[in-house]
């Protein structure tokens, strides 16, 4: 067994490993990310999970639910520390994982991977306090400067493995246990959906039935999220793809190369683009907004369609906002919010949810199929009579996304699997 | 433990927003109670946890409170001396901020509105540590005849009178207590005379200015066997505010409801602020109620009064106020906060990183006022417009 094996044995049952093993294990972190540029590419299949926030135990879930690695391909899309009482151990863990299988972890960065923010919200103070010294913070805090700031998956699946035959089906909601809470088949352009999915809301985990077929599934978005229009599958085009960020997109960056041009390696700025791109929420307003956190931007509906489509973009996948389902899409399922934290600071009683994207048998990724599938007959595509597309345009003209797959969990029982764990005490106004 | 060392990274924010902060050290936020104590005391503990809260925002610079640290332990001039005092997160911070400015509005509203030339009395039950009269009397607003009641356990109010006689240099300035033989000085009030009670006279900046303190020892479970008829300093002939800032919560709703009909019938011309956790029932009033009661704390009215409507209701039908209002904290900090004061705020610790878990936190409290009576309505009838929309926290129902 390597030292590098140990580590992770150790991380695995929550217990920290020595400051000169932290010290080592940062610098090769480093090295192996300073390779990466600000976007990483990602080949499906792989699962998609959100803020992590040191909830240990639940990342521990989060591994049961989706595989472990490196049977599963992960990527996580930030926030790995601060607010729970585990961020050491979580975010080692995953680093260790990083550096064992490189090829099978990918890690980007969020707002809290920042010194100055885990200075107020917790990572500092654990840091100091399991280590009696800064040390292991500044480690972590060099290794969050070499993090990605972005990925783009390609090769995801239009179809899920394992559905019935002849069902489009374009979304599929899972409990814990692999059953099928709900499906939502894809829908032919011009017939508005009711809303847009998101997870089941009840706190109390998953306890809808399974499987609902039908083509027109009910409305089980939470409020908010009652987006109208397509869900696309009207127009193909071979270069859709997935781009997965921590908070959302910036006014400074109009397509995905703009964010390889960034100098990422410094602590995230108090404005900018790589700040936009960590801080920034979608919200139902038309065009840019500010936002109510103090740094990034909100933007609305038109601005994700129109980099998606001059990005060739399907869908943008990101973190950064707590959704109490887990998971919810929006802007005509051209964005999907993704949060990994269940039971966030041991108080909000939400659920979690990670996002599976399968792998295209054909190996050519999300290409349209041109096999006369009605939903799908309309085929155009982008090099149309209709020439360049006009903004206005884009609401029949969302790429078709990748077939997805939500996997919804609860926070993990605090006793379980014999690791140590401090009884969380979450703060009231009292 | 403390490291030094560390550079204030909010000092590098551009703007100038940031501000110095006496970080605590690694002292984890938060006190739970001991196991086997007692539920009293358990209560009592959410006390000393609301006066730690109030701390963290004071010395994060939230609130300006200069009391805040003679209830917890520390001295007023050392502050630092003994634990640091725990940090809380911003979250927690703004809360604290929000809800005490928001009941300080209403009372500042029920001062101004009623006549300054005569006695005005504010009678806040349960008040444990609140500082908010001291604050009252030293402020250069200088309010007048106010006659300011506290209620609690008969041993909070000994140590908060052994407190306010021994902080010579904050509190004697202008507040020493009352010359009265049947008051002898040292000597602890009896749990059972429930009519003994302390008072300290207020010499404000304005001096004269009337203002005087009483703590009553009384347990409010036993109403309606003690009614407050029986403390002397306190006339039903002058206009009252009343207010329970998480009090009448923690009283099974038989009590409660006892106690607003006793208090409607006392004060004919009055006013009462509820401050209250709402929505047990959504996902995070659930986890809300699990959580408390992992700590012994228990709020039977939870159940009772679970909305903002049926908050309403209660002081309605209970009290007996004609007119009644309400906000949820995330709409006081939304409409009472002023965007300039708004900035300010979220400049302390460079801004909440998350907005939903705020909207679904301060959603689940609110502040509910009423009134009835001459010349009540024109002080307390501040605006609700904004509010209608609220409904916080049911995205999650």
């Amino acid at each position: 067994m390597s030292d590098l094996d140990r580590a992770i044995a150790q991380l695995r049952a929550c217990r920290p490993i020595p400051e000169a093993e932290v010290r080592e294990l940062c610098h090769k972190a480093r090295e192996l990310l300073i390779e990466e540029g600000n976007v990483v590419t990602v080949n499906a299949p792989v699962t998609i999970c959100g803020d992590i926030h040191g909830q240990f135990h639940d990342l521990m879930e989060l591994f049961r639910v989706g595989g472990d690695v490196p049977d599963t391909n992960y990527l996580f899309m930030g926030d790995f520390v601060d607010r729970g009482f585990y961020s050491l151990e979580s975010f080692l863990l995953l680093l260790c994982l990083k550096v064992r299988y490189p090829d099978r972890m990918t890690l980007i960065r969020g707002n809290h991977e920042s010194r100055q923010i885990t200075t107020v919200y917790g990572f500092y103070d654990e840091c100091l306090r399991k280590y009696g010294s800064a040390n292991v913070w500044r480690y972590c805090c060099d290794v969050f400067d070499y993090l990605a700031l972005g990925a783009i998956v390609l090769g995801a699946s239009n179809t899920l493995p394992g559905t019935p035959a002849g069902e489009d089906v374009e979304i599929e909601v899972c409990n814990p246990d692999q059953q099928i809470m709900s499906r939502f088949l894809r829908r032919g352009r011009g017939r508005g959906a009711e809303g847009s999915p998101s997870g089941n809301g009840n706190g109390n985990g998953v306890t809808n039935g399974v499987s609902s077929t039908s083509p027109t599934p009910a409305n089980t978005g939470p409020p908010g999220s009652g987006a109208s229009g397509s869900s696309g599958g009207s127009v193909g085009n071979p270069a859709g793809a997935v781009l997965c960020v921590h908070g959302g997109l910036s006014p400074l960056i109009d397509n995905v190369d703009k964010i390889r041009l960034l100098d990422r390696k410094q602590e995230v700025p108090h404005e900018g683009a790589m700040c936009d791109l960590l801080w920034s929420d979608p919200d139902e307003i038309d065009g840019w907004g500010l936002s109510p956190r103090g740094a990034g931007f909100l933007f609305g509906a038109d601005i994700v369609k129109v980099f998606n489509h001059r990005n060739d973009l399907s869908l943008i996948a990101r973190a950064h906002q707590l959704v109490m389902e887990g998971f919810k899409e929006m802007f005509d399922n051209s964005i999907v919010t993704v949060w990994s934290a269940p039971n966030y600071c041991y108080r909000c009683g939400n659920v979690a949810a990670l996002l599976e994207l399968s792998e295209d048998d054909a190996g050519l990724g999300v290409l349209a199929r041109s096999n006369g599938d009605v939903n799908r007959s309309t085929g155009g595509v982008v090099a149309g009579p209709r020439g360049v597309l006009m903004e206005n345009d884009l609401e029949d003209q969302v790429l078709p996304g990748p077939a997805r797959r939500y996997r919804v969990f609860t926070a993990a029982p605090q006793d379980s699997r014999g690791m140590p764990a401090k009884k969380p005490v979450a703060d009231y106004f009292l | 433990m403390s490291a030094p060392s560390i550079p204030n990274l909010l000092s590098l924010r551009g703007t100038g927003r940031g501000r110095g902060r006496g970080r605590g050290g690694g002292t984890p936020g938060g006190t739970s109670a001991a196991t086997g104590s007692s539920h009293d005391s358990t209560i009592q503990g959410t006390d000393t946890d609301a006066a730690l809260s109030r701390l963290s925002a004071v010395e994060l610079g939230y609130l300006s409170d200069p009391f805040a640290t003679l209830f917890t332990g520390g001295q007023p001039n050392q502050p630092h001396s003994a634990l640091p005092p725990p940090r809380r997160l911003p979250i927690i911070n703004r809360g604290t901020y929000t809800r005490t400015t928001g009941i300080d509005l209403l009372v500042d509203s029920f001062l101004s509105s009623t006549d300054a030339s005569r006695t005005r009395q504010i009678l806040s039950l349960g008040a444990g540590t609140d500082t908010r009269a001291f604050r009252l009397f030293s402020s250069p607003s200088s309010h007048t005849n106010i006659s300011y009641h506290e209620i609690d356990f008969p041993s909070i109010i000994a140590r908060k009178q052994h407190i306010i006689q021994t902080s010579p240099s904050t509190l004697s300035s202008f507040l020493y207590q009352k010359p009265n033989p049947s008051n002898p000085l040292n000597s602890p009030p009896h749990p059972t005379s429930s009519s003994f009670s302390f008072a300290f006279e207020s010499d404000g900046p304005s001096r004269n200015n009337n203002n005087t303190l009483h703590l009553h020892p009384l347990d409010l479970r036993s109403f309606p066997e003690c009614p407050l008829s029986r403390f002397d300093s306190l006339s039903s002939a002058h206009p009252t505010l009343i207010i329970s800032e998480c009090c009448l919560c923690y009283l099974a709703p038989a009590t409660t409801t006892r106690i607003l009909e006793h208090l409607g019938r006392l004060f004919p011309q009055s006013a009462m602020v509820i401050y209250e956790p709402i929505l047990p029932h959504d996902p995070f009033g659930k986890m809300m109620v699990s959580n408390l009661a992992a700590r012994g704390i228990v709020m039977p009215t939870l159940t009772e009064y679970p909305t903002q409507q049926s908050q309403e209701e209660r002081l309605r039908a209970e009290g007996g106020f004609t007119e009644v209002r309400s906000k949820t904290i995330d709409r006081v900090w939304e409409d009472w906060v002023s965007p300039g004061e708004k900035e300010r705020i979220d400049g302390l610790e460079g801004g909440l990183d998350e907005v939903e878990e705020w909207k679904l936190l301060a959603g689940h409290y609110l502040i509910a006022w009423g009134w009835r009576g001459s010349g009540m309505g024109k002080g307390l009838d501040i605006d609700v417009s904004r509010g209608d929309e609220g409904g916080d926290g049911d995205d999650t129902e």
